[in-house]
């Protein structure tokens, strides 16, 4: 009888060790880590030219509560050619993406880039608008 | 009882090849030279450029007792442009890291359809360092060269040293061009020139840039600009008839290469940025452009790109560039 309660006993306990390893994930999709920041912002916006320096006239007007980025770029910039660097809230990231040069040249249609929070759960759109100086 | 012996044998042979192991080599003195020898450095760094050097220096020695050196020369597989030459004078560096010279005979002639130059020792030495310069020329473009240097000594001997294959870059290369608002502005990649208006009219298709300065917008200032280009960058400028190649130009900032910048800085444009640089839509125009900026270009026929450095820029209108060329 006390061999078949060891016998159990040892069984239960392996299978409970196996479950127990199972951890949940805290990575997202990109293999950025989820953590339990909710903050949700732009706090800085570059534009940089072909030549990787700055192409704005003035410091872009970030406003967080209508989520829009008014940047004001030099006479003859080339918008087909440039890189846009968002400055970001802690653990926040941006979508879509911005992997190399962008064209941004059609003015009358304002890029979207939308910040998703740290902990994944707070995403919003940031309206891009450029004019020239 | 067997396995235990084995155990034991095991462990002394393990010993005895540790301690065998840890035995010292001895340091054997080096014996000295002692016949007629030689060495070479390459000094010049960077892409070999038809119409620019490539500098070596040609080290040989001779024991005393063996004799003394009698002449040096240098065969290179293309014969050198001209201002080939193999020094007469042998260098030594001072305290105060100044190269001096010391002449060691008359200066060297060019023999074998210029692809040799020799150098005959006037003086009783039994070493020297001498520099060689070679100037590469057009025809080597593209292709490979190397350098065979030889000692003859006073005993008969001979010693040689082989150098290269280098290989030469394609591209030609044109250094300190004065472009003015309004005058000299008009730029051929093709002839690597600068041409007036009245020049500029009579080869319009050979006209891929415009150089002008305009003082406002404050952020034109400088500028390159495709005569084919919107009107808005051109402004107050009546082109010569038949100007309308649209150059694509790409906008650098911080590549100062050390052959246009006239020996400053450390960065070398070699061959493959000219092939690789990405021209894909890229303006036809280029402002703002200041000292020790730059400009990839590609001709409209894509016939040519090219590097454009701004070496210098008045504030009157008018810069100093320079250019590398790269046929496609």
């Amino acid at each position: 009888m006390t061999i078949y309660f060891k016998i159990i006993l040892t069984v239960l306990l392996l299978t409970g060790s196996f479950f127990s390893c199972e951890k949940d994930s805290f990575v997202d999709e990109d293999g950025l880590l989820i953590t339990f920041r909710s903050e949700c912002f732009v706090s800085n916006f570059e534009l940089l030219g072909a030549d990787f320096v700055t192409v704005r006239a003035a410091p872009a007007v970030i406003d967080t509560v209508a989520q829009t980025i008014d940047v004001s770029v030099l006479f003859g910039t080339d918008l087909k050619n440039v890189y846009p660097q968002f400055t970001l809230a802690t653990d926040c990231k941006l979508d879509p993406k911005i992997t190399g040069k962008m064209d941004l040249s059609n003015l009358a249609d304002s890029k979207i880039f939308t910040v998703v929070s740290g902990n994944r759960l707070v995403r919003k759109p940031y309206k891009l608008i450029i004019k020239y100086q | 009882m067997l396995y235990r012996n084995f155990n034991f044998f095991f462990l002394v042979w393990v010993l005895l090849t540790s301690l065998t192991a840890c035995q010292e080599e001895e340091y054997i003195l080096p014996e000295p030279i002692s016949q007629l020898t030689n060495d070479c450095l390459k000094r010049t760094i960077g892409p070999s450029i038809a119409s620019l050097p490539i500098e070596f220096a040609y080290a040989m020695a001779i024991p005393k007792s063996q004799g003394k050196l009698v002449s040096a020369q240098v065969e290179a597989s293309i014969p050198g442009g001209t201002g080939t030459y193999l020094e007469h004078r042998s260098y030594y560096t001072n305290s105060g890291g100044v190269d001096i010279p010391v002449t060691i005979g008359s200066p060297s002639t060019v023999v074998d359809a210029g692809k040799s130059s020799k150098v005959t020792f006037t003086v009783d030495t039994n070493a020297a360092t001498l520099r060689y310069y070679y100037i590469v020329p057009d025809e080597a473009k593209g292709q490979t060269v190397s350098f065979t240097f030889s000692v003859n000594s006073s005993d008969g001997k001979t010693a040689s040293y082989k150098m290269g294959p280098y290989n030469i870059s394609k591209m030609s290369i044109k250094k300190n061009l004065t472009v003015s608002n309004g005058t000299n502005a008009f730029i051929s990649i093709e002839d690597m020139a600068i041409y007036n208006a009245t020049s500029a009219a009579a080869i319009p298709d050979k006209i891929d840039l415009v150089y002008l300065y305009r003082a406002s917008p404050t952020s034109f200032t400088h500028g390159l600009v495709s005569p084919g280009a919107d009107a808005t960058f051109l402004p107050g400028v009546t082109l010569p008839s038949g100007l309308k190649k649209s150059t694509k130009l790409r906008k650098v900032f911080g590549l100062q290469d050390r052959n246009l910048a006239n020996l400053q800085f450390g960065i070398y444009v070699d061959d493959i940025d000219l092939t690789s640089v990405d021209m894909t839509d890229m303006p036809n125009y280029a402002i703002g452009l200041r000292a020790e900026a730059g400009v990839w270009v590609e001709t409209a026929d894509k016939k040519y790109r090219a590097y454009i450095y701004i070496n210098s820029v008045n504030a009157t209108g008018s810069a100093v560039i320079s250019m590398l060329r790269y046929t496609l």
